[in-house]
């Protein structure tokens, strides 16, 4: 319970972050998805319903705050902790390149998810021509930081992990 | 069943989440969510934090800003520092443009205390050897410069032409052991040849004992040498020695001209029409 608690709040920490100061850094329109980091962590490492769920109301979250349209990124996220619950399985190695690789592959997933519903829901002319760079210099980005997000959310789970074994 | 749901439990979440969002998503595409429980609530409890969080991205947006600031002040200040070195270079060269002004005017104010014809020059060069005071004019014998002509300025004698080229000529100074300018005692009317020394100074030649001449007596020319003009400024008595014997006193002179401080000078008189070629 802990456990959920803390990764809720970091999960809206980062929302937060991500409408504010992540818009600080240099990247040009490009917002690090460190949601989508935490989604894929929770389809790696902590595969639950609570999870699921987090993933489902983070996307939320984010589509409360900046999307369009409700449900886009809650679809997207919920695809993405799917995705990776599901591979998670053949995923034997675990060290930061997989890590990146992963989180790589699923912003992927979830940029063709966005551009897919996008598609179907919200018509666009250039869509997928524009979408695209947008997908990949995502990817990129969260795959770089993923390794660092993932040790601290790594750091923060054995943390709450030792407290509680005492207790119990 | 139980056990089957037990076991897919997070599949299942999955997938009923999907469909949610599935939902939601056609839902508020066509129109039909017109309330969303969620989002308000959701929007209340960040709106705080938001606007903490923006505030302080509005503080780091400052302090990026003040130091781009700073950094264009940094660039500015350089762009000054440029421009302020070249300002110095033109004042420095507007500066001399206005003392050789002040120069050629105080000559040209001088002109016609002098003989008519006079011609304006310009030293160019001083003397290559130690054993002779003398230097070279920009102008010779293509301006009317010949040899045996005055050169003075307005503080005073400088020297006399001693050789002229086309374009150059060349000054023995009165400081040079071998010149000579018949000079009088301004205040008594004493004559005397004010020549150089190879001791470096300055000398008022054959004074009888009997003159009276005293430190700080102005010496002009007399005139009678033909060469200089009369009443123009030679130098200053600085000591009188009438202790050794003789006919003679030793006086020595302070010229009234530095030839290292001149560099415009007037040349004058008749000097010598056979010998104005070369």
């Amino acid at each position: 319970m802990k456990l959920s608690l803390l990764f809720f709040t970091v999960g809206m920490l980062l929302v937060l972050l991500q409408t504010t100061f992540f818009h600080l850094l240099p990247l040009g329109p490009i917002v690090p998805d460190l949601i989508l980091v935490l989604c894929v962590y929770w389809g790696l490492y902590y595969p639950n319903v609570a999870a699921a769920l987090g993933a489902f109301a983070l996307g939320y979250s984010v589509d409360v705050v900046s999307s369009p349209i409700l449900g886009l990124n809650a679809f997207a996220m919920s695809l993405v902790f799917l995705a990776v619950y599901l591979s998670s399985r053949s995923i034997w190695l675990h060290n930061p390149l997989i890590s990146a690789i992963v989180v790589f592959l699923a912003s992927l997933v979830k940029g063709a998810a966005l551009v897919l519903v996008w598609a179907v829901f919200l018509s666009m002319d250039g869509l997928w021509t524009g979408a695209a760079r947008y997908i990949i210099m995502e990817a990129l980005v969260a795959a770089l930081l993923a390794p660092f997000v993932f040790a601290l959310l790594r750091r923060g789970q054995s943390y709450l992990e030792r407290i509680r074994v005492p207790a119990e | 069943m139980l056990a089957f749901l037990r076991k897919n439990q997070v599949l299942l979440s999955s997938g009923f989440c999907l469909l949610l969002s599935l939902y939601i998503l056609t839902a508020a595409a066509r129109g039909h969510l017109k309330q969303d429980p969620v989002g308000p609530v959701l929007l209340w409890l960040m709106r705080p934090l938001q606007i903490t969080a923006q505030a302080a991205t509005g503080w780091i947006k400052e302090i990026d800003q003040r130091y781009a600031t700073v950094a264009g002040f940094r660039t500015e200040n350089e762009r000054l520092r440029k421009r302020i070195q070249e300002l110095e270079v033109e004042r420095s060269r507007l500066l001399e443009a206005d003392a050789t002004n002040r120069h050629l005017q105080k000559l040209l104010e001088f002109r016609p205390h002098l003989p008519s014809g006079s011609i304006t020059a310009s030293i160019i060069g001083n003397s290559a050897s130690s054993w002779f005071q003398s230097c070279l004019l920009d102008k010779g014998s293509a301006d009317g410069i010949r040899k045996g002509m005055a050169v003075v300025t307005p503080l005073g004698v400088v020297g006399q032409v001693v050789s002229a080229t086309g374009h150059s000529a060349k000054v023995l100074l009165i400081i040079d052991a071998n010149s000579g300018v018949d000079v009088l005692v301004q205040r008594t009317r004493a004559r005397g040849i004010v020549s150089g020394s190879l001791e470096n100074v300055t000398i008022m030649k054959y004074v009888k004992r009997s003159e009276d001449i005293q430190e700080g007596d102005r010496l002009i020319t007399s005139g009678l040498d033909a060469v200089f003009p009369k009443g123009l400024m030679v130098g200053t008595v600085v000591k009188v020695n009438k202790q050794n014997l003789g006919l003679f006193q030793h006086v020595e002179v302070m010229p009234a001209v530095s030839s290292a401080q001149i560099e415009e000078v007037l040349v004058v008189g008749g000097g010598e029409p056979d010998q104005a070629k070369h």
